[in-house]
């Protein structure tokens, strides 16, 4: 029976797609101050991909290139759009020394600069004052 | 031009959707413990896609393999933001099977 590599090459090209375009916006959208730069990088290089998987008549090749190119398509809104969302409403940490993180920081209540999933589930439903510590700093 | 990137491309965007829809309802339901059964069965599908004759399938099986393996290791940040009240909290979750000895596992979290 002959192996067909296209899953492979697809499975690969998803979950890495996901994983590294997961860590980079977080990584990305916290260090720049002009997110739209990146998030403009992102397209065209997703774009790009999406050119470069028609042309080639590797269908194991087509795939992922076609893949990754729509996870980067996906990191372009998530950049610019999806992730100061989650800043602003502290549902990501906000670097203080970013002044485009500052100025959330300043304007929104709800932001906070502690990483509240960097940690093990609990069973049950914080408080609200549990959450008022844990955004004080407090584990 | 060959499309076929394109096509499985946007086919595997929809799985990826769909994967926001599972993790958060079956977290809210089950919990976040079934991460060892949904990384075996997205391991099972890329294993199969290797044997399926047909290109559509292969990718299709490989591209779903993919999103549950991801999927396993966001079930554990999903079960947090539950409890933080991001998501509906539901505290009565159907534990899995060897659930004793999956809680002595990290659960696998990137």
């Amino acid at each position: 029976m002959d192996i067909n590599w296209v899953g492979l090459s697809a499975a690969l090209a998803t979950f890495l797609g996901i994983w590294i375009g997961h860590v980079s916006v977080r990584k990305i959208e916290r260090e720049v101050v002009n997110v739209w730069i990146p998030a403009g990088i992102a397209l065209l290089a997703g774009f790009g991909l999406w050119l470069a998987s028609t042309l080639t008549s590797n269908l194991p090749l087509s795939a992922a290139s076609g893949i990754v190119g729509v996870t980067l398509l996906w990191d372009a809104l998530e950049i610019a759009i999806r992730q100061p969302a989650r800043v602003k409403h502290g549902h990501a940490p906000a670097n203080p020394n970013n002044p485009r993180h500052r100025q959330i920081l300043a304007d929104y209540p709800e932001a906070t600069t502690v990483d509240l999933l960097d940690r093990d589930p609990i069973g049950r439903a914080y408080s609200a004052e549990e959450i008022a510590a844990l955004k004080a700093g407090g584990r | 031009m060959n499309f076929f990137g394109i096509w499985i491309c946007l086919v595997t965007l929809f799985v990826i959707g769909m994967g926001f829809v599972w993790v958060i309802r079956g977290e809210r339901f089950f919990g976040y413990l079934w991460w060892p059964y949904v990384m075996t069965l997205g391991i099972l599908c890329i294993v199969g896609s290797l044997f399926a004759a047909n290109n559509w399938v292969s990718a299709l099986c490989g591209a779903v393999g993919g999103s549950l393996i991801w999927g396993a290791t966001e079930l554990k940040e999903q079960a947090v933001r539950g409890e933080l009240g991001w998501y509906p909290f539901n505290g009565r979750k159907i534990d899995p099977p060897l659930v004793k000895i999956i809680k002595k596992w990290k659960a696998p979290s990137l």
